[in-house]
């Protein structure tokens, strides 16, 4: 129980839990799928703003893009008939390596993202798919990439609505690596690629739980540009995380065990995505 | 702040604080079943179906839930007749100390509605969220294959 909330709201639009929001910030805060917030223990909020009144659950194709509502729970989401079409088993499959049964029932798209956590697979397998994001905040609606949104101070950091995915050619790919079976990652990694007549054209490499944000790795994009998929891609990919991984230690483990299995990992995906 | 529950069609009308966990609430409405135990998300015993969903009520607010349906083990038994997959937990051995039962019979309900018919793969895959201490899971995975069998004959 948090023991010092005074009101738990529950706003009937995005505008009122903006302004429920506005007028209590320090004491106030979101509730997406609440896990995080149940977990925190803390005296400090008074105030709690559930999002999920908002009814913002649905997944819609428009056009060249999927606009999915921010409060989906992961497990409707990977299992959505409209997200297999599009990206096949990746979230599916992705998704169901998270957690238990019973969190990707409680946990929501928007809320793994908008807790800016290091360790969330959810963002990196949204960085590996480029999605963006629509929020509302003190300007209104606003369409913002999600490393634009981690880079937010708190006090700008508005309300996730929804995320827009692109319905594009790629190819992709995710694996994690933990202690247990639903403890969360020492290391992941999330694989997009491009490819044409088997030469990969363009590509997109996250790493997270580095312990840092999960992030693009630029340097090794580039240094597969226009390489064959075949399997010898897989080693060269590795030797590129090897080098240019950047991350850090702590308690789930060193920076150099994360290197080593951030290329292993890397060498994994690859190998299945090119069937080698 | 008061909320509306239907816990196993009953409906209850509760006086809750708007911090407090559906775990808390539904053990001061009697339902004993649902157990506490690393109230941290780690273990599973406190597992409810919200919505015919399993979910932790350890980590979810009472206010989140109101007006929705919570099913717990109580709502299982009919004229003191166990439920076919407790009948199978019982035959199978599945449960040792048994504190971690009412959570892990919740999560196979829910699993075999949705799979009737699974492999051992799918089956531990599906019981990832409920720990044990005890019995060390396959007399546990037994039990999911054999509640599967009977849940299948029972609507033959």
């Amino acid at each position: 129980m948090l023991l010092n909330v005074k009101a738990y709201h529950k706003p009937r639009s995005i505008d009122e839990a903006f302004n429920i929001w506005s007028d209590h910030k320090d004491e106030a805060v979101l509730i997406a799928g609440g896990t995080n917030v149940a977990l925190m223990k803390s005296h400090i909020p008074k105030h709690l703003i559930d999002l999920k009144s908002l009814a913002l659950n649905d997944v819609k194709e428009k056009g060249n893009k999927i606009v999915v509502g921010a409060m989906i729970d992961i497990e409707s989401f990977r299992k959505n008939q409209i997200i297999r079409k599009n990206f096949g088993d990746f979230f599916f499959k992705s998704f169901d390596d998270i957690a238990s049964p019973q969190l990707r029932n409680m946990i929501t798209i928007g809320g793994s993202v908008a807790a800016k956590v290091g360790w969330s697979d959810v963002t990196t397998c949204l960085l590996a798919t480029e999605s963006r994001l629509m929020t509302f905040g003190i300007n209104g609606y606003q369409n913002i990439n999600i490393t634009e949104f981690n880079h937010l101070p708190r006090d700008k950091k508005p309300i996730i609505t929804h995320i827009i995915l692109n319905k594009e050619d790629f190819i992709y790919g995710f694996r994690r690596f933990t202690k247990s079976a639903f403890d969360i990652s020492m290391v992941n990694v999330g694989i997009a690629l491009k490819i044409e007549s088997d030469i990969v054209k363009r590509s997109r490499f996250v790493i997270g739980s580095r312990p840092q944000m999960p992030d693009r790795f630029s340097d090794v994009e580039e240094g597969i540009e226009n390489l064959k998929l075949d399997d010898n891609l897989p080693n060269i990919a590795r030797n590129l995380v090897f080098e240019h991984f950047t991350g850090g230690s702590n308690y789930l483990a060193s920076v150099e065990y994360r290197r080593h299995l951030a290329s292993v990992l890397t060498e994994r995906i690859l190998t299945e995505l090119g069937g080698v | 702040m008061k909320i509306k529950l239907t816990v196993n069609k009953k409906i209850h009308e509760v006086q809750i604080d708007p911090g407090e966990m559906l775990l808390d609430v539904l053990r001061r409405l009697g339902y004993k079943s649902v157990r506490r135990s690393c109230d941290s998300a780690s273990c599973g015993n406190c597992t409810v179906l919200l919505e015919g969903k399993p979910i932790l009520s350890c980590i979810t607010f009472a206010a989140s839930v109101d007006n929705c349906s919570i099913e717990t083990v109580e709502g299982l038994s009919e004229k003191e007749e166990l439920h076919p997959i407790q009948e199978a937990i019982l035959e199978a051995g599945g449960s040792q100390c048994g504190y971690c039962i009412s959570g892990l019979t919740l999560t196979i309900k829910s699993f075999l509605a949705e799979n009737p018919d699974p492999d051992d793969k799918e089956i531990k895959k599906a019981l990832v969220g409920n720990l044990c201490r005890c019995t060390g899971y396959e007399s546990q995975i037994k039990a999911v294959r054999l509640a599967a069998e009977k849940l299948r004959d029972e609507k033959r």
